[in-house]
């Protein structure tokens, strides 16, 4: 049995491995998707941090509002004159601020109480520049507000008046906590580049050995037909595993990558959580493989079998959105979902949180008993798919 | 040697007939299929015996049986004196078939297909390549020993296919419908490797052959039995069943036969 288990392994690894191309296609989605979005978002994250120490605003007529330029510099604010084709540019992108646009007769209107229009023109479509707004419109507010406290205070009126509520924000969520937003997306990436990396193996050792006519054959060995299930098993759960080792692995140079000062202090993924990262993904390896082996050996042909492996690798990364969908509740059933329990459990190491032994438990049995019963299921069917 | 006593088979399949149904969502009627209707053969070592039959008579799902792909309803079969029933992997081991569906894996080589299959049977690696080496003489196969099968003709398929079969030197042979596909050279040359095998220096080894052309039956088989609609409906050499069918063509001979049809001799 362990013989024929290491020539199946052993023929089966040589087999996927000369398959240089669909390794290739396979491994630069898994790998290197992951660690390039990371340092496209902190990039982004960076230019937007940039942009509101920056304290400058871009203006087109602040001349004819000499009141709203002191009250702007008063705040220690820069005023940059806005292009003319100003539109133009923020429709393009190529503008990534909005634009402050002051009347003629601004200053007139001001003093005669006419209540002159400001405009705040921006693309919503733009989100660097939609990003600025609430900073900008929270700046002209606050020079409307020093203006009518000034009107009142010349009428003897307190300005609480004005003000007969205090508003004050607190933001509870913690550093790592807000990091997640960001950095809850390596996890889904890692469950994808384990199911990828065991698609095409799961596949080809299943519904492509029976496309090509070569299951027939292999059954009329004197061999167990377990231990040819559990060598084809071996080698599709090993290429998954080397593709989750190789996208782990990816994000510890990543993390150097990352320009952002404040991501990179959020974002800690060392040696030490690659290994922890891998020990939780070894058993939704062993499990997702059996899975897809399971699912296309009912299949007559490659393509068929295609079609079943989309739903589910649709289902298995769909599972992290229950998780993502209600940020902090962490009940006890989501470690029972494969997939989703791994995510859960992959997240708490990126929070720096220490995993605790039970759900880590929970998600061991899970891959385990759906390792089981996926092997048990193909070798099964492995007959009578050959009979039909 | 082989024996089959009485096996049958019976297949369950929806019928296909959907367009008659008013409602295309009603799953179809489920319809029995008696593939193989207590079918006895005997083929002893040393003689090549041939499973003639027309298309869907039962020969390839009698040698699925055989090879214990499917379980038989009824009958015995025996490889060797061995129950392949109740014991599959000591029948398998003592056979070698080519069946109806032989695939090779495209991207290992002639070689490390063959190879594969003989550590399956439990050949070590050396003594599988050596005999990989003899076969591909046998064969004639040799230059193409080392190349992947990826882009293999039909013929050289074949070939690679047989020798992996063959690859653990097995007592029983055999074959289903072995030379579709192949050139007039390349059946010319498996009829000799076949001969061979047969002969006391090829090992005297008893095998079976199934086919629907006349042709090799008549230039290959000591012995043919005859099925159709999945029974034997005659049995003997070429030349019996032409004195029993009471034609000089071995065609008209197997059409009458076959399908119970008037002889139509003399007509081409």
């Amino acid at each position: 049995m362990l013989k024929i288990f290491a020539i199946v392994l052993g023929k089966e690894l040589r087999d996927a491995l000369r398959d240089r191309r669909t390794l290739a296609r396979l491994l630069i989605p898994a790998v290197i998707m992951g660690p390039l979005m990371l340092m496209v978002i902190s990039n982004l994250v960076s230019s937007l941090e940039a942009q509101a120490e920056q304290r400058e605003v871009m203006a087109v007529g602040i001349d004819n509002a000499p009141t709203l330029r002191n009250y702007l510099e008063r705040q220690t604010y820069k005023i940059k004159t806005a292009p003319a084709d100003y539109e133009e540019q923020l429709r393009k992108s190529r503008l990534n601020e909005p634009v402050l646009v002051v009347g003629q007769d601004f200053e007139k209107a001001l003093a005669d109480g006419d209540r002159p229009k400001l405009e705040i023109v921006s693309d919503s479509a733009n989100q660097r520049a939609s990003v600025g707004v609430r900073t900008l419109n929270k700046l002209v507010e606050g020079f409307a507000q020093e203006r009518g406290g000034l009107a009142l205070m010349l009428r003897g009126v307190p300005t609480g008046l004005l003000q007969p509520v205090e508003v004050h924000e607190r933001d509870l969520a913690s550093a790592q906590a807000r990091a997640s937003q960001i950095t809850g997306m390596i996890p889904m990436f890692i469950i994808m580049a384990v199911l990828y990396g065991a698609l095409t193996a799961a596949l080809d050792s299943t519904a492509g050995e029976r496309e090509r006519g070569s299951l027939e054959p292999l059954l009329m060995n004197p061999v167990p037909h377990f231990a040819l299930v559990l060598g084809k098993w071996g080698a599709v759960a090993l290429l998954g595993m080397a593709v989750a080792v190789l996208a782990n692995l990816g994000y510890v140079p990543a993390q150097d990558l990352i320009h952002n000062e404040t991501l990179q202090a959020m974002f800690r993924f060392g040696p030490a959580e690659a290994l922890r990262f891998l020990l939780l993904q070894l058993p939704l390896a062993a499990g997702l493989s059996a899975l897809l082996m399971a699912v296309a050996i009912r299949s007559k042909t490659y393509k068929e079998a295609q079609a079943g492996s989309a739903l589910v690798i649709t289902g298995i990364s769909l599972a992290p959105m229950v998780a993502i969908m209600n940020p902090g509740a962490e009940p006890f059933w989501y470690y029972l979902v494969p997939g989703l329990g791994q995510y859960t459990l992959m997240m708490q190491v990126l929070k720096g949180q220490a995993l605790q032994f039970a759900p880590v438990a929970t998600t061991v049995a899970g891959g385990i008993v759906l390792m089981i019963a996926g092997l048990a299921f193909v070798a099964r069917s492995m007959r009578s798919a050959v009979a039909r | 040697m082989i024996r089959l006593d009485q096996i049958s088979k019976r297949f369950v399949a929806r019928t296909a007939g959907a367009a008659k149904q008013k409602n295309p969502f009603r799953r179809a009627a489920k319809q029995t299929v008696q593939a193989v209707d207590g079918l006895s053969l005997d083929a002893p070592d040393g003689r090549i015996t041939g499973l003639l039959g027309p298309n869907g008579a039962g020969k390839t799902t009698s040698l699925r049986m055989l090879a214990g792909l499917l379980p038989p309803d009824q009958g015995r079969i025996g490889v060797d004196g061995i129950d392949a029933v109740a014991q599959p992997r000591e029948a398998l081991a003592r056979m070698g078939i080519l069946g109806d569906a032989h695939g090779l894996y495209p991207r290992l080589s002639a070689r490390e297909n063959i190879v594969y299959y003989g550590r399956l049977q439990g050949m070590d690696a050396d003594a599988a390549a050596a005999r990989a080496d003899e076969l591909a003489r046998l064969l004639d196969m040799r230059a193409l020993l080392d190349r992947r099968t990826e882009g293999f003709s039909q013929g050289e398929r074949m070939k690679t296919a047989l020798a992996r079969a063959l690859v653990h030197d097995p007592a029983n042979i055999v074959l289903d419908e072995p030379t579709n596909g192949l050139d007039v050279l390349a059946t010319r040359g498996l009829r000799e490797a076949l001969r061979h095998l047969r002969s006391p220096a090829g090992g005297a080894k008893c095998i079976v052959f199934s086919t629907h052309i006349m042709q090799e039956v008549e230039q290959l088989c000591d012995r043919v039995t005859v099925v159709a609609g999945g029974r034997r409906v005659a049995e003997g050499t070429v030349d019996e069943l032409l004195a029993q069918a009471g034609c000089t063509r071995f065609e008209d001979a197997f059409v009458a036969l076959a399908y119970g049809a008037p002889t139509r001799n003399g007509d081409a």
